[in-house]
């Protein structure tokens, strides 16, 4: 019997957010943007649930004059996205 | 990217792969625009102190060195500022800029006492510690910083750079420079080191 896919992260946008912030400290709304190529209301949205879920933070704040949203993986984020790619590991064994 | 898109494993998996292994050219490429500029301001720095000293006959031109970071730093503060794409950090691009930190560090520090040396004739800490003179010293400690920034990275382009800078440079000292010459060594490894960060912004684009 395979283990379930946790559902918040078996969706291709927020699954690349989730391995972009896995892979650094923290990381910025635009470079988000850029490395996923998504737009940004549909960003936004997928960011909202990941961080209802608890699997990320986001913080608002300035770089400069300009404004900056910072998102960073949390302990529990980094929890599930382990368990998902064990997962994985299954279904492709 | 969509998100409602159904995914089979091998789908999830190479999203993982590929956004992580993009997510990692992209922030070792950003760091190579930090090698072009301290390249270019070894360079200048180099040739200024050596037509200086050369011109004037006084080694005390040396101390121009000190304006080297004076003008990089803010610079490099700068150019982050300005940076709007990139804004990301990981271990590695950490431990590359506590690396070269540490250069900075050692290489003032290095340069502080042969000053005081030169004036008070106290502790020469390079002859002292390293047995080598303040050139040598210091080329082989960037070539040292060179090379781990290159295995940090793994890039073989930068650790090569390194190894043949630090090593090259310290040959060349002892072989052929003496004088207002020996800034010419510095001047050879701000080339690489700029041409190191070309390449680097160049194969990961």
């Amino acid at each position: 019997m395979f283990p379930k896919l946790d559902p918040l992260l078996h969706s291709e946008l927020r699954l690349a957010v989730m391995s972009i912030l896995a892979g650094v400290d923290e990381a910025d709304f635009t470079f988000i943007k850029n490395q996923t190529g998504a737009t940004s209301g549909n960003l936004s949205v997928q960011i909202d649930k990941l961080t209802s879920a608890g699997y990320i933070t986001v913080e608002k704040g300035f770089k400069g004059k300009m404004p900056r949203t910072t998102c960073k993986i949390t302990p529990a984020g980094q929890e599930a996205f382990a368990k998902y790619v064990e997962a994985l590991k299954e279904y492709l064994a | 990217m969509e998100q409602n898109k159904e995914m089979t494993a091998q789908e999830s998996l190479k999203i993982i792969t590929e956004t992580m292994n993009k997510n990692r050219q992209d922030i070792v490429r950003h760091g190579g625009k930090y090698f072009v500029l301290w390249g270019i301001l070894l360079t200048v720095f180099s040739l200024l102190v050596y037509f200086f000293w050369k011109t004037t006959g006084h080694a005390a031109w040396c101390n121009l060195w000190f304006g080297m970071p004076l003008v990089g730093l803010p610079l490099s503060r700068w150019i982050g500022s300005k940076e709007k794409v990139i804004s990301a950090e990981n271990t590695i691009s950490r431990i590359n800029t506590g690396i070269w930190r540490a250069f900075g560090i050692f290489a003032c520090t290095l340069s502080l006492f042969t000053v005081c040396y030169a004036f008070t004739g106290t502790t020469n800490l390079s002859g002292l510690v390293l047995g080598a003179s303040l050139t040598a010293s210091i080329v082989l400690l960037f070539g040292l910083a060179e090379t781990i920034s290159g295995i940090a990275l793994k890039n073989w382009t930068i650790q090569i750079a390194g190894w043949l800078t630090g090593i090259g440079g310290v040959a060349i000292y002892y072989l052929l420079a003496e004088g207002a010459e020996q800034m010419l060594i510095f001047t050879l490894a701000g080339i690489v080191l700029a041409a190191t960060g070309l390449i680097v912004k160049y194969q990961y684009k």
